[in-house]
């Protein structure tokens, strides 16, 4: 326990000091914002909280892209060398992956929550209940998201092979979630895509919360594109939350798993430089 | 009794089919300095790494404190601490967060985090800069700090990767002081790999390996009697009586008009020279082979510098 959280509190410590990348999250968070509320005018028109469901849609996208890019970490740690004195320190690999896991999660939900508080002058609308749940949402979609970024990290072993990975995984995934371009929109042919995709019912489960859709109906859930019918099967909402988890704890495992096989000392060990 | 701290039985490593390790076995006494030479390539790096568990053996038995580097790996490193070739700190902590979190890694009890903290800085002077960010130090001191927070949490075994490689001589003989304090204070035992041959001079016992084999394991005392001579060069007033006296032993000379430089193995034949021309020599020097010329003799190569 104590490894763990000396592997958070470093990270979330190195991250206070990184003015540079603090400013740049929230400004790129703000930027999307007022990007996406000008060009989905027209597609959140009839809703009755637009700026709710746009948010939303945001959030989740921002705790994903953070949650996934904060993975990048570790790559820093093995090329600086540091993860060499995590090696050999008498600490288990799996604390290592679950420290790491949480440090990128935390931050990931830190992040969205700072968009909610600049959501609500921009007219979200959230009351204690609803945050509460929300910031719940978020924490879930962090760590599947960090454990399936860390488990690509610790697949590609360098920067440029996991930034690669990241783009072809995260863009599809983005733009095939509802996030952005509402689910009930797309083309008949991409559905299974987006039944398929993680983030849909992330993006839909959030937006449950957000838009407060408690007391609908499942047809008018399915309607609103929070809730998916796949041949005559509905996946509402809270089943949504429950596959994520599941998927979630696939990565979990399969990070863990990579980081306990992987020989990640390899990656330096080689790597002499000096005067010879 | 003595006590061995590292104890390596028919170690053997293999990448691919390329034989790293072939064979080798040696003990380490606890409480003693011991240095691994080696050219580039011979194994060094494998043997440290596979002892600081963060390599698989492909054979052999390798244990530390009598625990075994495969098996009982938590054991093992939280016994040993390592100080790395290469800076393995983090650049954007400062010199104590670097410290604590190693402390948090290593159960060091939370009470004597501060006190250990305090009392590691000031074995290699860094007291002052204990709130630093290591990425601003000199290379000189982040090489403290790291050998400062490879001893916070009191290992018995300390490796030392060439520990002074790219220091200035001043910062060189600084770190080799701490390392001196540090094995007579906490009676550690220090395995390191160095290029200098002046800092292995002052090891208890030295191994060469070469090819994978440890080809020399001894006292530096030893390996220069074994595989040096001693030069002996003499200003004679009587060069003739002299060169007779050497022709007549079949001793190894060089000769330039008075200037006799004589190399032998034998210090009591040197003495008996000494003893038998004193009065007709007017200088005298005497140099013992170094350690340099013992693993140039084993190795057949200079140790890059």
């Amino acid at each position: 326990m104590r490894a763990i959280n000396a592997i958070v509190m470093r990270n979330l410590i190195k991250l206070s000091r990184d003015g540079m990348r603090l400013f740049f999250t929230v400004f790129m968070a703000v930027i999307f914002l007022f990007i996406f509320s000008f060009i989905m005018k027209s597609s959140i028109a009839g809703l009755d909280h637009p700026m709710n469901y746009l948010i939303s849609g945001i959030i989740i996208m921002t705790v994903f892209q953070t949650a996934l890019n904060n993975s990048m970490g570790i790559l820093e740690d093995i090329s600086s060398g540091f993860m060499k004195e995590v090696l050999v320190a008498p600490i288990s690999r799996w604390q290592i992956a679950i420290g790491q896991m949480l440090s990128s999660a935390i931050v990931a939900v830190l992040q969205g929550a700072i968009i909610i508080v600049i959501g609500l002058f921009l007219g979200l609308r959230v009351d204690a209940a609803h945050f509460i749940l929300m910031l719940g949402l978020m924490a879930l979609v962090g760590l599947t998201f960090s454990s399936m970024g860390l488990y690509l990290a610790a697949l590609s072993k360098e920067s440029t092979a996991f930034q690669l990975l990241v783009t072809i995984i995260a863009m599809p995934l983005t733009f095939l979630s509802g996030a952005y371009i509402p689910t009930i929109v797309m083309p008949r042919i991409l559905l299974p895509v987006v039944f398929l995709n993680p983030l849909t019912y992330a993006t839909s489960a959030f937006r449950y919360v957000a838009l407060h859709m408690e007391g609908m109906s499942s047809a008018a859930l399915v309607k609103a594109g929070v809730a998916f019918n796949i041949h005559g099967f509905v996946i509402m909402p809270a089943l949504g939350a429950v596959l994520i988890l599941a998927i979630g704890v696939v990565f979990i495992i399969l990070c863990v798993n990579q980081f306990t096989n992987a020989d990640l000392s390899q990656v330096k060990t080689f790597r002499h430089h000096g005067p010879h | 009794m003595t006590v061995n701290s590292i104890e390596v039985k028919n170690f053997s490593k293999k990448y691919g089919d390329f034989l790293a390790v072939d064979n080798i076995s040696f003990t380490v006494e606890e409480g003693t300095i011991f240095a691994f030479l080696g050219p580039n390539g011979a194994g060094k790096s494998t043997t440290i790494t596979t002892l600081c568990t963060i390599q698989e053996k492909t054979s052999g038995e390798l244990r530390i404190n009598g625990n075994d580097v495969t098996s009982q790996k938590s054991l093992v490193r939280k016994d040993i601490g390592i100080v790395f070739q290469d800076s393995t700190l983090d650049g954007k902590l400062t010199v104590e967060e670097n410290l604590k979190l190693h402390c948090d890694f290593y159960r060091v009890p939370k009470t004597e985090v501060n006190g250990r903290i305090g009392f590691v800085l000031d074995l290699v002077d860094l007291s002052d800069w204990k709130k630093a960010m290591v990425g601003g130090l000199s290379g000189g001191m982040k090489r403290r700090a790291e050998i400062a927070r490879g001893l916070v949490h009191f290992p018995k075994v300390l490796f030392l990767d060439e520990p002074t490689t790219g220091l200035d001589p001043q910062t060189r003989a600084n770190v080799w002081e701490y390392i001196h304090t540090l094995q007579k204070q906490k009676n550690i035992t220090i395995f390191l790999t160095t290029h200098y041959m002046d800092e292995a001079e002052i090891c208890g016992t030295v191994a060469i390996i070469d090819h994978g084999k440890i080809v020399a394991f001894d006292t530096p005392y030893n390996l220069k009697k074994k595989h040096t001579s001693t030069t002996m060069k003499i200003h004679s007033a009587a060069p003739e009586a002299l060169a007779g006296y050497l022709d007549a032993r079949s001793m190894k000379y060089r000769r330039e008009n008075a200037l006799f430089t004589v190399l032998s193995t034998e210090t009591k034949a040197m003495l008996e020279i000494v003893s038998l021309f004193k009065d007709a020599i007017s200088d005298i020097e005497i140099a013992k082979g170094t350690l340099n010329d013992v693993f140039i003799t084993i190795t057949g190569k200079e140790i890059r510098q």
